[in-house]
């Protein structure tokens, strides 16, 4: 959709948007000299719109938005992750799994001897 | 009838509109969508909270609904899609970024080839520009003309000469070069002119200069000639008694110029003499008894 369009839909006006461009919060695709917006853009308004709402300053917003970005890449690389382990056979995914959970009681044991008071209980 | 909006944001009626959007608050940053995108649940009471505080956050419309004028269901939201339903399905919008474990790409060869995606991707990057040559005949850089180039991937790019164009200059054309980088706009394509010369015309700025031959008879006696021009071929007067070497100017029929003028044709008349001898010319020549002694190169002292 086109600036207007935008607009119209998404909870700013003309001023805020140039600024939220300005800003880098906002990254619509540049088509000669129209703005092309789409819905990804849209709900990324509606979620500045809420944070600000939510008493996000203008310093914090970028920070959140980043982390969102970076969150957001992590579970869609998890999610492939998971989907390619689904695709192995049986044993494979079972193999892979009991490493996974080896990993997972290792950290366990290991914050639990480099805590605090772990000496009380060494030796158990 | 919607749900209380009191009981919704977890609120006595009486409590201050501080208190309110301290509640909502509270309330929202563990329930929004985008902020907690591993809940599915949270979309739901997100929504409640939202359509509460919209109408208990305004004190105009949460003295209305505490006078019953409006009920809960007054304040019903436009539905819109979050963040997260778009931010996770691919890294087709600008925003998607590996930036949250690029440092795992180095840790192994395996898995920097699954998260080596080349780093953070939602750096914006304008594309390249692109450089190609054209070379253009000189009327054609003259008077404007279109072209065709075809491009190393073989697809067509079309180019508009503007009329008055330089040898040398560098067309831009803005967006034809590579595309950009997670949606940054595209490059330009840059075409340096080469303009190839002219049989008969020389360029200098906007002004055309030109030798052209006139016949004896019209050096003496003078008469209309025609001359060639970047716009075609004009008729000139040439005075009575001109010389070779004499310019005259022709206004206007240069190279246009950018804003819609043009420069001028400057053409040097050099008198010829007929390709064969003519015996009569000689014989009039012959008995032609000039006033004074006519030797012109006494002039340079000889």
């Amino acid at each position: 959709m086109e600036t207007d369009e935008f607009v119209a839909h998404a909870p700013l006006d003309a001023e805020v948007l140039e600024a939220w461009i300005e800003a880098g919060w906002l990254l619509p695709r540049q088509d000669g000299a129209k703005r092309n917006f789409y819905d990804v853009d849209l709900a990324r308004a509606h979620l500045i719109h809420d944070l600000e709402r939510l008493g996000v300053n203008s310093e914090g917003i970028p920070v959140v938005l980043d982390l969102v970005d970076q969150l957001h890449g992590l579970r869609r690389t998890l999610r492939d992750l998971l989907s390619a382990i689904h695709a192995q056979p049986e044993a494979m995914r079972r193999l892979i799994v009991a490493d996974l959970r080896a990993a997972v009681l290792d950290r366990t044991d290991g914050a639990a001897q480099e805590g605090p008071g772990s000496d009380e209980h060494q030796e158990r | 009838m919607g749900a209380d909006p009191y009981q919704t944001l977890g609120i006595k009626r009486d409590v201050s509109q501080g208190e309110i959007q301290k509640a909502y608050r509270r309330l929202a940053k563990k329930l929004h969508p985008d902020l907690n995108p591993g809940n599915k649940k949270a979309e739901e009471e997100f929504k409640n909270v939202s359509v509460a505080y919209d109408l208990l956050g305004d004190p105009d419309k949460r003295a209305r609904f505490d006078r019953g004028e409006i009920d809960a269901s007054g304040a019903e939201r436009p539905q819109h899609r979050y963040y997260r339903d778009f931010a996770e399905a691919g890294a087709s919008h600008p925003y998607a970024t590996d930036a949250g474990f690029a440092d795992f790409a180095g840790a192994d060869d395996v898995l920097s080839e699954i998260f080596g995606r080349g780093g953070r991707a939602n750096l914006r990057m304008r594309g390249q520009d692109v450089h190609y040559r054209l070379e253009l005949d000189f009327l054609d850089a003259v008077n404007g003309a279109k072209r065709q180039l075809t491009l190393p991937d073989k697809s067509a790019l079309d180019v508009t000469i503007p009329p008055g164009t330089r040898d040398g200059q560098i067309l831009r054309l803005r967006g034809k070069g590579r595309p950009g980088i997670g949606g940054g706009p595209s490059g330009d394509a840059l075409i340096e002119i080469e303009v190839r010369p002219h049989p008969i015309f020389t360029r200098k700025g906007d002004d055309i200069y030109v030798e052209l031959p006139i016949s004896l008879k019209e050096a003496v006696l003078g008469g209309k000639v025609k001359v060639p021009t970047p716009s075609g071929a004009v008729t000139m007067t040439v005075p009575k008694w001109t010389n070779t070497g004499r310019v005259l100017r022709l206004k206007g029929k240069g190279v246009p110029r950018p804003d819609g003028g043009r420069g001028d044709e400057h053409v040097t008349l050099k008198v010829m003499l007929p390709e064969t001898p003519d015996p009569e010319l000689e014989k009039l020549i012959a008995q032609w008894r000039p006033a004074s002694v006519d030797a012109p190169s006494g002039a340079m002292g000889v």
